[in-house]
């Protein structure tokens, strides 16, 4: 085990916690907000859709599916930025069963 | 015997062969192999197979009649069950697969330093997946009570035994590969029908982007018949209801302990990463498909079906009537069948829609078998998770220490064995449509191992007295809360029995905190462990200091 500089593991785990917040905010807003002002949405209509339900029905999920996406993307970015790539699997702690 | 049956019949025996071939080839050795498939699964592939554990019964057979029938409401579901694996990605799967424990009750009791705690969440993963695999069953009872043209009860039963011979054959290993064929074929037999109605209806062979123009039909026709129109908010329940379900079915997908565990058959991080975006894709292509199935299924019989003289229905409507699940009746004897007349059961719709869209036997005996592997591949991820709850957490850590691995084994598969047939009991009777069933296991992750998972990963101050008093009353206040709005009538803020979750989440939340608080802090080890879970795999960290995990670095 190699220790590594304070600032150095704080700056990593700042990163990637950023990263967490920003995605977690997209996602509330896409689900939860989009429900809330669903009367306000019903007004308007996209691609034959009443809006609310075009958000519901397609555009949430959609946005779901490239946040997960966009997450494993930036993830394997910082790891590279900070050295810190996953090279071999890692040995289970609590492998009870194969003891 | 027609046509029809005999293509079905053959389509369903085709691709269980596959399933069972591919199980019996890999047959596990080894109970390590057993359980988490030894780690070699590769992104993409581990992805289809979280696709196919999670599609379910519920989603394949129920979830497009579910937006049938509930319009816009119905759309939480869709919402709820692919949003949840957000939450599940981001806040609870690195941290869970860092803290190396196999499953969700072996992570709590050493989390919490307690096997009191780690009895309680075994027993509540039996009861959620239990809960589960009763829609599952219910699912298999539909489609092989239509196939055979018998009551859905015999179904059930020729499910069971179908489902308890390969899940005790194969294990992980075999239901990991096993479930990767059965998403490719249920995802087929999903779109064909869906494709081809799109063409029908609107010319277009891309259903996703031609059904909004039938969604704005629909309004049309309801308001010309004086009802409300199918996209209206909240019309069926209140704005609650619907935040409250989408909630349970979030909460309750970041607990699920059988898809939590898929995170551990890759060997990285990186690669869990990656299976998990790949997976949401794979999902949801079938969620972005069930609301255009449910638009088409509702036009078609709004158009076509409705208005067609009562004495000369077409052939299709016999049989499902038979079933219990449709009814026609011409309740103002003018001869006419009207669209307010028709009762369809949300469990029906994908079943029937190919025969009322006259698509072909083909479709009909394609959809047919992807709504089998549906309901059998989700039904054997979770009797695995009763099984090593059991044989795993139970049986070897309380029960029998010293047992070797062979008699763990085979207690791993009687009680795969004994499950299987006491949910086949119970799905005979079926205490609602699948989707509601299959709500109510979410609503009871969400309020027991949701809350246990979030404080356990992100709270070092979290204690065993409060895990244990958190599980305890998230699963009463949940359990007592369905019972009393489905057959009490008592709902509070209008959220019906399926958007329980919500108050047994608060309430655990907040026994969890509030007796944690009150008791003993946990050791400073065990907190110290608890800060190096929010370390990425290749960290760690330990008196305050960094370093670089050499096993993965």
């Amino acid at each position: 085990m190699k220790k590594i500089d304070k600032k150095t593991a704080n700056a990593y785990i700042k990163a990637r916690f950023r990263l967490t917040t920003v995605l977690l905010i997209i996602w509330l807003t896409v689900s939860f907000g989009m429900v809330l002002i669903a009367e306000t949405l019903a007004q308007y209509t996209f691609n034959g859709f009443p809006l609310h339900y075009f958000m519901g029905a397609q555009g949430s999920i959609v946005i779901f599916i490239i946040l997960l996406f966009v997450n494993a993307y930036i993830c394997d970015r910082i790891d590279e930025k900070y050295n810190l790539v996953e090279k071999k699997s890692k040995n289970v702690k609590g492998q009870t069963l194969s003891q | 015997m027609d046509a029809q049956f005999l293509v079905s019949l053959l389509l369903i025996i085709a691709s269980f062969g596959l399933y069972i071939g591919i199980a019996v080839y890999n047959r596990a050795k080894q109970t390590s192999e057993f359980f988490v498939a030894g780690r070699g699964v590769p992104p993409i592939y581990n992805g289809m197979a979280i696709g196919a554990d999670w599609m379910s019964a519920a989603s394949f057979i129920g979830l497009a009649g579910t937006v049938m029938v509930l319009g816009y409401d119905g759309l939480a579901y869709i919402m709820g069950w692919t949003g949840g694996y957000l939450l599940l990605t981001f806040l609870l799967a690195p941290q869970l697969r860092k803290s190396g424990r196999y499953t969700v009750p072996e992570f709590i009791g050493d989390r919490f330093q307690s096997k009191t705690a780690l009895v309680i969440a075994a027993i509540a993963t039996i009861i959620i997946s239990f809960t589960y695999s009763i829609g599952q069953l219910a699912g298999s009872g539909v489609v092989i009570g239509r196939l055979f043209e018998v009551d859905a009860k015999v179904g059930v039963m020729i499910g069971v035994v179908i489902i308890a011979i390969y899940a005790t054959m194969g294990g992980m290993k075999g239901i990991t590969w096993t479930q990767v064929a059965q998403y490719v074929i249920l995802i087929i037999a999903y779109l064909v029908p869906i494709i081809f109605m799109s063409l029908q209806l609107t010319n277009n062979p891309l259903p996703w982007l031609s059904y909004g123009n039938i969604v704005s039909e629909l309004g049309a026709l309801d308001r010309e018949l004086g009802i409300s129109e199918y996209f209206k908010p909240f019309d069926t329940a209140s704005k609650w209801q619907f935040l409250a379900l989408m909630f349970s079915l979030m909460a309750g997908t970041a607990g699920l302990p059988h898809v939590i565990v898929r995170f551990y058959t890759v060997s990285t991080m990186k690669a869990a990463r990656w299976s998990g975006a790949w997976a949401l894709l794979f999902i949801g292509l079938l969620y972005l498909s069930a609301p255009a199935y449910a638009a088409f299924s509702r036009f078609i019989l709004m158009k076509q079906v409705a208005g067609s003289p009562i004495d000369n229905l077409p052939g299709w409507t016999e049989k499902w009537i038979n079933t219990g699940l449709l009814s026609m009746a011409d309740t103002n004897s003018d001869g006419i069948l009207q669209w307010k007349e028709i009762a369809i059961s949300n469990d029906i719709v994908v079943m029937a829609t190919p025969e009322i869209a006259n698509l072909g036997i083909f479709v009909i005996g394609l959809v047919a078998a992807g709504a089998m592997a549906a309901a059998l591949s989700t039904a054997g991820g979770l009797l695995m998770a009763i099984s090593s709850s059991f044989s795993h957490d139970i049986y070897y850590r309380i029960i029998n220490p010293n047992a070797s691995e062979k008699k763990r084994m085979a207690v791993a598969r009687w009680s795969i064995l004994i499950a299987t047939i006491v949910a086949g009991l119970v799905a005979l009777n079926p205490p609602g449509v699948i989707t509601q069933i299959v709500a109510w296991a979410f609503a009871l992750a969400s309020g027991t191992f949701f809350p246990a998972l979030i404080l356990g990963v992100w709270w070092k101050r979290g204690n065993a007295p409060g895990v244990i008093a958190g599980m305890i009353v998230g699963l009463l206040v949940t359990l007592t809360y369905i019972f009393l709005a489905k057959f009490g009538g008592i709902t509070v803020f209008g959220i019906i029995d399926t958007g329980a979750g919500v108050f047994g989440a608060a309430a655990a939340f907040l026994t969890n905190i509030l007796v944690s608080l009150s008791t003993k802090p946990p050791s400073q080890k065990t907190q110290e462990e608890v800060l190096d879970l929010r370390y990425p795999e290749q960290l760690k960290y330990q008196n305050g200091e960094v370093w670089k995990d050499d096993e993965v670095i």
